[in-house]
């Protein structure tokens, strides 16, 4: 069996008396599409957070492709091969967008610019280069944000809401662009509320309930399992 | 347009450095005033008008400096171009000492930090008054250098706006960027933000080390209280913030326009002249937070090297 593009192991953060993550094991083999689902405050973003070292695990140990990443910082992370793109859209806004992706790069100055505007013109905002960030509208900055996460070519995707706030047409060529990520042998995790989103387009589902996993499966099967059904509707 | 701007900038240069045949004392000093606050704004606006990481403590390195050229030329009577390296180095090193705690502190922290070290820098060089005359001062042996001094600062001024311009062009000066446009975000994108914050110190300490030994040279007397004051902080900052931070130029016209603004104005009416200054800062942060050349850039979409 081929060595997990990430795992996670009994992973725990608190904050005060919060158990935020309480012990969560997951283990994603590579080249897929995964979802992380659950209700408000069920531990999702934290698990994010302990994956890209922003927050430090209390317990617990996490791999990349059997390569143990927990207690790096985020930037060391960010080189192993972790993007991630943000809840809350974090574009460095006084920079250009052809900026936005050149500072990831180091190495020669022609090949950076040819990529960052290759990938530019893979979600159709090449004519937008020198505009400032901050200018663009929220759907442009979304794919902004997910291009420049790809400068550095990671394999491992974390996608945090990628559709929240994205209108219909917009979505579709986002979620096109990470099928064809996952097509190119990257491993994604996102977490979404949007259920349709998820079910359409993750291969295998987790689910937190209170920083627990409560559920693990293909999305039809999840659909149907009444510890999730009452995490999210209550009994 | 680029060729014009060029051609002004080869003739000023060329003016300045024919200045001192034919130019008064006073106009001599003025001028070498005006090299060295841009020298001291440049090397402010490196460090905070990139990473964003506001400095409320940088005279420390000019003072560092000051008395680091002071004692190698009176206690080991090195030439005062050889010493003013020293300061550079000085501050160099001072920068690489408490860089390491300060810059893991954020927003106002770092800004309280970077004062407070000031504080106990002056507090120190009064303390030490074997080496540093203490609150007596320490007098530098006599010697007229203004005219050399004059072209070494003017040298430091120029290498500063230029470092400025090559740092603002490289992937490096956008990786400064990012600390000041979202650091979480810099992070996420690989880019060790501590090790950027550190490198953008570590050159914005080194200009106003330098000024700090040749300043010392050319007044031949420091005391902590002349090498150490808040005002040239709040000076540095004002200029930066007025000519607009982030940008190659602002510093340089700031440096100029409230130089020359505030010897018309403290030569006629020395008490207007705070009141003035203060006017000036809430005038900036109200009507025009980048500067006058940060907000053409944005506005008509001006590269940054305006």
């Amino acid at each position: 069996m081929a060595t997990p593009a990430l795992e996670i192991e009994d992973v725990r953060k608190s904050f005060g008396g919060v158990a935020a993550v309480n012990g969560v094991s997951l283990r994603l083999p590579p080249g897929r599409i995964y979802g992380l689902i659950g209700p408000n405050g069920s531990g999702k973003t934290t698990l994010f957070n302990c994956i890209t070292g922003v927050e430090r695990r209390d317990a617990g140990r996490i791999f990349l492709n059997g390569e143990r990443i927990d207690g790096l910082k985020p930037y060391q992370v960010a080189q192993k091969g972790v993007g991630r793109t943000f809840q809350i859209i974090r574009v460095f806004p006084e920079l250009t967008a052809l900026e936005n992706l050149l500072v990831v790069t180091r190495g020669a100055r022609e090949a950076a610019r040819a990529r960052a505007l290759e990938l530019l013109r893979f979600v159709k905002l090449e004519g937008l280069k020198d505009e400032y960030a901050g200018n663009l509208s929220y759907g442009q900055q979304k794919l902004v944000e997910f291009v420049r996460m790809l400068m550095r070519d990671p394999a491992l995707v974390l996608l945090d809401e990628p559709a929240a706030g994205v209108n219909r047409t917009l979505l579709n060529d986002l979620l096109e662009a990470v099928r064809r990520l996952r097509d190119q042998g990257k491993t994604v995790l996102l977490v979404e509320h949007d259920m349709k989103v998820v079910m359409g387009l993750c291969e295998t589902v987790f689910v937190l309930d209170h920083g627990e996993k409560i559920a693990e499966g293909p999305p039809g099967v999840i659909q149907t399992d009444e510890r999730v059904i009452e995490a999210y509707f209550g009994r | 347009m680029r060729r014009a701007f060029l051609a002004a900038l080869a003739a000023a240069v060329a003016a300045f450095a024919i200045y001192p045949e034919f130019g008064t004392g006073y106009g001599v000093r003025s001028i070498l005033q005006v090299f060295m606050w841009i020298a001291l704004a440049g090397s402010w606006n490196l460090v905070s008008g990139l990473t964003g990481y506001v400095s409320f403590g940088h005279v420390a390195f000019f003072g560092a400096g000051a008395y680091a050229g002071g004692i190698l030329i009176t206690q080991h009577g090195w030439p005062w171009p050889v010493a003013s390296l020293g300061g550079g180095a000085a501050a160099l090193v001072l920068a690489a000492v408490i860089g390491g705690p300060c810059l893991r502190l954020k927003g106002p922290y770092f800004a309280i930090a970077m004062l407070g070290l000031n504080e106990v820098l002056r507090a120190l060089v009064s303390y030490f008054e074997g080496l540093t005359g203490g609150g007596n001062g320490l007098s530098l042996p006599t010697l007229d250098a203004s005219v050399p001094i004059y072209y070494v600062m003017g040298l430091l001024a120029m290498a500063v706006t230029a470092g400025t311009y090559l740092i603002i062009t490289s992937r490096f000066g956008l990786r400064l960027m990012t600390i000041r446009e979202d650091e979480l975000a810099a992070e996420a994108m690989g880019i060790d933000t501590f090790r950027h914050k550190m490198y953008a110190l570590l050159l914005s300490a080194v200009g106003p080390g330098i000024a700090g030994a040749l300043t010392a040279r050319d007044q031949g007397y420091i005391e902590p209280i002349s090498v150490f004051p808040l005002a040239t902080t709040i000076t540095m900052i004002v200029m930066v913030l007025f000519g607009g931070k982030g940008t190659v130029w602002g510093p340089v016209l700031g440096a100029v326009v409230l130089f020359v603004a505030q010897e018309l104005v403290w030569a006629r009416y020395p008490y207007v002249h705070p009141l003035l200054f203060g006017a000036i800062i809430v005038a900036v942060v109200l009507a025009m937070p980048r500067g006058v050349l940060g907000l053409l850039q944005i506005k008509y979409h001006l590269p940054r090297t305006i």
